[in-house]
């Protein structure tokens, strides 16, 4: 049992045990150390991730190969700088409890099981891990009936497709006789035909999984989620856990289920266009700058399913190309919807960002510079993430997903734009109160990297690239 | 100097410039104006540096890697058009710096606006220098991005920003059509890059997606270039800065639109789509725009339709697809560029001087500021197309193409129309402001500019004259080189000449000229009458139009589709949900015909389907009554429960029917436990409303759950119609005996070949139940659920009703038989429960099932004693139980270690008892009871901390009653 190449997990599994301890014994508020400690415990953990070697282990349940790595890097970065920016809200809205940074570590542990996963079995663990502390956490601002909605919907929702998910993996297991990874790639890959309880089972999982994904039409959750929950919990939603998702749906459908390709490209097809367009229309209706997210992301959900259902290694690596891509615009966007306080009060309506051009100019231009490469305008990063995808699909002929995503674009641009439009060409309401320092600190960061992508894509496309390699073999 | 570093420092160094320029401070007005004029020279140096080769035929090329994954090179490339273009935006770009510097007031920050420029016209020269379609659509919409930020420079006054918002949003939205576009002859031609791209003109024109591919790319060029029905933008555009509208609106930005359909000529035109689109857009520009132009009121208003007017013709000529016709295109471009750019320099210097630029307002300025009245005169008639300017002859080479194009009488008619409109406007220009009586009350005293802010406009009128004198020795070589770089050979014979003799164009010329005189006169009175806006097509205003558009598209559309697509409700969601994974699934097994499989079921047994029935009843009842009556519901969901473990048994598996059976039973007391602290339902079906609505409803929900049920059935049924693969279940039977020393082979899996899970398991399991009992010993009950049930209200209401009986009598002997019997159940129960524990290794039973029905006696205890009084007589200590068990279980592990086997290894044997005999024994028996004390320990746990609840509503009363509101936290 080769369990050291699991360390990376371990490692993490073990802190967050300890930080619960470090956190329940001393009879102060520990929030603040065990926030560090769990910043500690990722850092640590992603230092493992790099010098991950190659291999499987738990009996063939476990895979660490380049894109796990790749995608691993990702989540924990992306669990850290939202975990950075939920401190300074948490404190401010009354929230601070240990349990929030170790409910974080524990989901983004489930995340990493889950992109490691060789066997059907393992991706639930993974999935199940992760779903639990989401739930909680959606209903983290307890006293706050929308947050309790929100946890409540999440939660019956969420069960209802894991339930569903569940029940495709034993349709798999029921017809093709095997859960692992490589043996199911091998028994749909051969020229058998295949059975029609396997599609029938690939069907429901990819249910399950366009519901984490908040793919059309399994997106309903989303905006309301994100309206509900609390702004710093959302930070984490829209960001590291669409990673996670992302990774589980790319893990599931370009391995084991490959050679079935033709199976379900149609479905991811219908998904991808659907959530495009709807991403782009249903955004154009809102007020409430959380729910303009969750359709942002439906719309961007769109565009990675378009590489995905492309499935050629361009179209993968497109994916994996506009997976960091979209982490960082999506983690500079939530730092400035964390900031959004007035008079100590949250505030999440897009007109309260009016006249942020002239009361905090930085804020406003890592906004614009997040609005725009999320619009796709080049040379902002977000414009070769779609180029990455778009392209592939292009070349493989998908006109219609290519037209659609390129129209939808459009679309999305307007109201993008319009909170430009609101930032910088109306008038006040007054000024958002000063910005706490993690905040900046995530701006800072991820605006560079949004606005300079351009400069230096290679490393990034280098190692999407490998990712891709070790995922199609 | 090398062409690479000469190509990529005219692009870079714009943005260089930018850059310091921004970075100096706001109040640095000579600074900024000397970087800025210094980088614009210093780019038209380099411009002219490349003309000998230019000049030769030649054309310089750079590549820079870029994308090389993708195979994108940045490529910068220059040939005459792009030469002529670039040598356009550095010298028209150096002489609006030095206007501006004498333009823009001291209050404005300066060096932003400088910095704006600059980066605008790195934008132009990298648009105009690109080697690659990607690279073209990239610079593209950085132009339209910088001139957003142009427009929008006066960010304070509500004009510039819509000015600014609306150019966005219409040439944005082209070069997205644009950049689609050049994708899709990228994948026409297989290579984005320009030289190839222009060198398959057939493949492109042959391709079935050329339509597309050109409609694309002329919404992109379209828009940039304001042509109808796209112009729009153009006149809010004036909201900016003049020297912006100078350069951007008259020279360069406009221009782009037709660059790109000059750069593209060789390829896209010469088919009928492309003359139709073009030519009919350029004619109704030309004729629009000219027409609007006679009745604004604006200066700036009136050179922004007039721009849009030639901007018209232009497009019109290139849709000739006719080679003199693209020559005279380019040649007008240049011309407009030079008239234009001093006219709206002059219209900047008279709005300056004199406070506003209403022609209604103005009037008789030729004697406060002379000079620049004669500038403005020549550039007007430049303009009109007065003969020996520069006007003159594009137009006349215009009328000639008119005339030539075949067989449409249209369209010289046109021409002369639109012309003669535009001697009526360019005459409305000069006599408006220049002639006429002394102006009254304008905001400030008229009088000439300072020397250097009029020093633009002459340089640019002189040119004006001198090509306009001597067109081929001025001009003449230039547009040779631009022409000969897009026709190459097929460049026609053309003659650049005042005077060509009396012939139809010059007749025209002059009938156009004495028209538009005519006209001007007779509109006098209109105009003066001061009414906004054209006659007869007053209404029809683009903004207003766009505006409308983008609210129905932008709020009512999405606001509408959001309110039909998506709901907030979550049992809709969860309709949704089901019905959606429902057709998904239903359509794969229908599509691929998933039928039953190779194995022949067997009959169905009378009996077994009567249970079935009764099943399927208690399941629909609970579904029904789940709404109105929860208690109801959890009573039948039992009922069909129970119906499973029949099954169970019925198809041999004592063990699991035994486990169901228990699990059912707690589960069910559980739940009823915790219904007590439900609000309860007070609205009854048909209560209030419409009943039919309900049902109706309900109904349909019914239909979903039975489709989903039959669904799974059907699933099911294929699965167990099939030959099971190589399962474990084979490896497990045969083996319990020989190697786990049991018969009953789930417990053997349990205890033995999977004891490792079942540990973990029982941790699990442990760890929940202090979960819960932690949850719950915090937990307030709901205000509206503290009181006692209405049941015990009655009772306590009856005893006090009657003189001989106290308060608490009935309740005190409530349920008296069954208590009675369940006490004497406690330890029969006791007994069956060691009784299944003992035997479990061999026979249905284990210590799980042991512990559940230990605890059901626990459970019965609590259940109808009630919990003071169970606690008075039984003394469980759960922890102690789920510590001993957790501590056996892992012992007994442990100890197989000791032994020098692997962690939870079984040991069995069969042991001589007194007066009982031969017994198997196995140490699995003991990790068996570890697992039996933690059920036990972990399943009270969570009772005691439900049945708690009980005590403490009665507490939370008693407090309420003595203190109101005193629902205080703080454990008791």
């Amino acid at each position: 049992m080769n369990w050291t190449l699991a360390l990376p997990e371990l490692v993490l599994a073990l802190s967050g045990l300890a930080i619960l301890v470090a956190g329940v014994l001393p009879r102060r508020d520990m929030t603040f150390p065990c926030t560090m400690m769990v910043l500690g415990a990722f850092l640590l953990s992603g230092a493992f991730v790099l010098t991950q070697p190659d291999g499987m282990g738990f009996g063939g349940q476990y895979i660490s190969d380049a894109f796990a790595r790749f995608m691993k890097v990702l989540v924990l970065a992306g669990a850290a700088l939202a975990l950075l920016l939920a401190l300074d809200w948490n404190r401010a809205e009354g929230l601070s409890r240990f349990e929030y940074p170790v409910l974080v570590l524990f989901a983004t542990l489930g995340m990493m099981v889950m992109i490691s996963a060789n066997d059907l079995m393992s991706l639930y663990l993974g999935l199940e891990l992760l779903s639990l502390p989401l739930y909680v956490m959606a209903a983290f601002h307890r006293d706050n009936a929308r947050s309790s909605e929100a946890g409540l919907k999440y939660f019956v929702l969420g069960a209802l497709s894991s339930g569903l998910m569940l029940y495709g993996m034993s349709l798999v297991y029921g017809f093709a006789g095997t859960t692992n990874f490589a043996q199911l790639a091998q028994v749909l890959g051969g020229t058998a035909p295949i059975s029609a309880g396997v599609v029938v089972g690939i069907v429901f999982i990819i249910t399950g999984l366009c519901f984490k994904v908040a793919a059309v039409p399994f997106h309903m959750w989303t905006p309301d989620v994100y309206e509900g929950a609390p702004t710093s919990v959302v930070a984490y939603f829209a960001t590291a856990t669409k990673v996670g998702a992302i990774a589980a749906i790319v893990r599931v459908l370009a391995g084991p289920f490959g050679g079935a390709v033709d199976q379900w490209q149609q479905v991811i097809v219908l998904a991808s266009i659907a959530s495009m367009i709807l991403g782009a229309f249903a955004a154009i209706g809102q007020t409430n700058i959380k729910r303009l997210m969750a359709y942002s992301w439906i719309s961007h959900t769109g565009f990675v399913l378009m590489g995905l259902a492309v499935g050629t290694e361009a179209g993968l690596r497109g994916v994996l190309i506009y997976t960091p891509i979209y982490l960082m615009m999506s983690l500079g966007a939530f730092s400035v919807l964390v900031a959004m306080r007035r008079n100590g009060h949250a505030v999440e309506n897009i007109q309260d960002l009016a006249g942020l051009g002239r009361t905090d100019p930085a804020m406003a231009l890592g906004m614009a510079i997040f609005m725009f490469a999320m619009a796709g305008i080049p040379p902002l990063s977000g414009f070769f993430a779609k180029l990455y995808v778009l392209l592939p699909a292009v070349e493989a002929g998908f006109w219609l997903m290519a037209v659609v995503a390129v129209l939808s674009s459009v679309v999305s641009a307007y109201y993008y734009l319009r909170v430009v439009k609101v930032m910088y060409f109306d008038a006040s309401t007054g000024a958002l109160d000063a910005r706490p320092s993690g905040v900046s600190f995530v701006l800072a960061g991820t605006g560079l990297f949004t606005m300079f992508f351009f400069l230096m894509p290679a490393p990034l496309l280098a190692a999407a690239r490998q990712a891709v390699a070790a995922l199609i073999g | 100097m090398s062409d690479s570093l000469l190509l990529l420092s005219l692009v870079a160094l714009p943005f260089l410039g930018a850059l310091a320029a921004s970075l100096l401070a706001t109040h640095a007005r000579n600074a900024a104006a000397y970087l800025a004029g210094g980088v614009a020279l210093a780019g038209l140096a380099l411009v002219w540096t490349a003309y000998p080769t230019i000049s030769q035929g030649g054309v310089l090329r750079a590549e820079f890697a870029w994308v090389p994954q993708l195979g994108l090179n940045f490529v910068l490339r220059m040939d005459g058009l792009a030469w002529l273009f670039a040598g356009m935006v550095t010298g028209i770009g150096a002489l609006v710096v030095v206007y501006a510097r004498y333009y823009m007031s001291t209050e404005d920050p300066v060096p932003r606006f400088f910095a704006f420029l600059l980066a605008f016209m790195g934008a132009m020269c990298g648009l105009v220098l690109s080697g690659n379609l990607i690279q073209l659509a990239f610079f593209w919409e950085m132009t339209s991005l910088f001139s957003f930020l142009l427009i929008g420079y006066w960010h304070h006054t509500q004009a510039a920003r819509d000015g600014a918002r609306i150019a966005l949003t219409v040439t944005a939205t082209g070069g997205l059509c644009l950049f689609a576009g050049l994708l899709l002859i990228g994948h026409i031609v297989g290579s984005h890059d320009l030289d190839v791209v222009l060198a398959s003109g057939d493949a492109i024109r042959n391709h079935p997606l050329y339509l597309p591919a050109l409609v694309l790319v002329l919404l992109g060029a379209l828009t940039k270039s304001a042509q109808f029905p796209f112009h729009f933008w153009l006149p809010h555009a004036m909201a900016a800065p003049t020297p912006v509208s100078a350069y951007l609106h008259s020279a360069t930005l406009v221009k782009v639109g037709l660059f790109l359909m000059v750069r593209l000529w060789p390829v896209m035109a010469g088919t009928d789509a492309w003359f139709w689109i073009v030519g009919t857009a350029g004619l109704i520009t030309l004729l629009v725009g000219a027409y609007v132009a006679i009745f604004q009121h604006d200066l700036k208003g009136l050179l922004a339709y007039s721009t849009i007017s030639h901007l018209g013709l232009i497009t019109l000529l290139l849709g000739l697809n006719s080679h003199l016709a693209l020559v005279a295109a380019i040649f007008h471009i240049l011309n407009h560029a030079t008239f234009k750019a001093s006219l709206f320099m002059a219209a900047g210097i008279i709005d300056h001087e004199s406070g506003t630029r209403d022609i209604r307002r103005l009037s008789g300025l030729n004697r406060t500021m002379p000079f620049t009245g004669r500038l403005a005169l020549v550039a007007a008639a430049a303009m009109a197309g007065v003969p020996l300017l520069n006007g003159f002859i594009s137009k006349e080479m215009f009328f000639e193409e008119a005339l030539s194009a075949d067989g449409l009488l249209v369209l010289p008619l046109v021409a002369m129309l639109a012309s003669a409109f535009s001697v009526t406007y360019s005459l409305r220009f000069i006599h408006g402001t220049f002639f006429g009586p002394d102006p009254q009350d304008l905001p400030r005293q008229p009088h000439e500019p300072p020397a250097w802010m009029r020093f633009p406009v002459e340089i640019l009128v002189l040119g004006c004259i001198f090509v306009g004198v001597l067109p081929a020795a001025t001009v003449g070589p230039f547009l040779d080189l631009a022409a000969r770089s897009v026709l190459g050979e097929a460049t026609p014979y053309y003659s650049l000449a005042v005077w060509h003799g009396v012939n139809l164009p010059l007749v025209m010329s002059m009938i156009a000229l004495g028209g538009g005189v005519v006209l001007y006169m007779a509109l006098q009175k209109h105009l003066r009458s001061g009414i906004e806006g054209p006659p007869l097509i007053r209404r029809l205003e683009g903004r207003r139009i766009f505006e409308r558009a983008l609210v129905f598209l932008s709020w009512r559309l999405a606001r509408r589709l959001e309110g039909v697509l998506g709901t907030r409700r979550l049992q809709q969601q969860l309709r949704m949900v089901l019905l959606l994974a429902l057709a998904a699934g239903g359509f794969a097994a229908w599509h691929r015909g998933v039928g039953p499989g190779n194995l022949v079921p067997q009959g169905v047994d009378p009996v077994i389907a009567l249970v079935w029935v009764v099943g399927a009843a208690c399941a629909l009842g609970a579904a029904w009554q789940a709404k109105f009556h929860r208690f109801a519901a959890i009573m039948l969901l039992g009922g069909a429960g129970l119906v499973v473990c029949i099954t169970f048994v019925w198809f041999s598996a004592p063990d699991l029917a035994l486990t169901q059976l228990l699990v059912e039973v707690v589960t069910t007391v559980l739940l009823v436990l915790g219904l007590r602290w439900l609000p309860k339902r007070m609205d009854k079906p048909g209560a209030t409303g419409v009943e039919v609505v309900t049902i109706s409803r309900r109904l349909r929900d019914l239909a979903i759950a039975i489709a989903a049920g039959l669904g799974m059935a059907a699933l099911a049924f294929a699965v167990m119609t099939r030959t099971p693969p190589d399962l474990l279940a084979q490896h497990f039977l045969a083996r319990a005996y020989t190697e786990g020393g049991g018969t009953n082979v789930v417990n053997v899996i349990l205890v033995d070949f999977r004891a490792f899970d079942t540990l973990g398991e029982i941790f699990v399991l442990g760890a929940v139940a202090l979960t819960v009992f932690a949850l719950l010993r915090r937990f307030r009950p709901a205000p509206e659920s503290v009181e006692v049930p209405e049941q015990q209200r009655d009772q306590s209401a009856r005893d006090a009703e009657r003189p001989d009986r106290r308060d608490g009598d009935t309740v005190a002997d409530w349920l008296l038989v069954p208590s009675v019997l369940t006490r004497l159940l406690f330890p029969v129960i006791c007994i069956l429960a060691v009784h299944l524990l003992l035997r479990g290794h061999d026979q249905p039973g284990g210590g799980f099932a042991a512990g559940l029905v230990a605890s059901i006696a626990i459970i019965l205890q609590y259940m109808i004693g009630g919990a003071a009084w169970t606690e008075e007589k039984l003394r469980v200590l759960p922890l102690r139980w789920m510590g001993t068990g957790l501590l056996l279980a892992g012992g007994v592990g442990l100890a197989s270690l000791f032994f020098g086997m692997p962690f939870l290894t079984t040991y069995f044997a069969y042991a001589d008892l007194p007066w009982i005999g031969r017994v198997p024994t196995a140490s699995a028996l003991l990790f068996d009871i570890g697992v039996f004390a933690l059920v036990v320990g972990a399943t009270v746990l969570m009772l005691i901390a439900l049945a708690h609840q009980s005590v403490r509503g009665h507490r939370a009363e008693r407090r309420a009653e003595t203190a109101p509101r005193a629902l205080v936290p703080g454990e008791d």
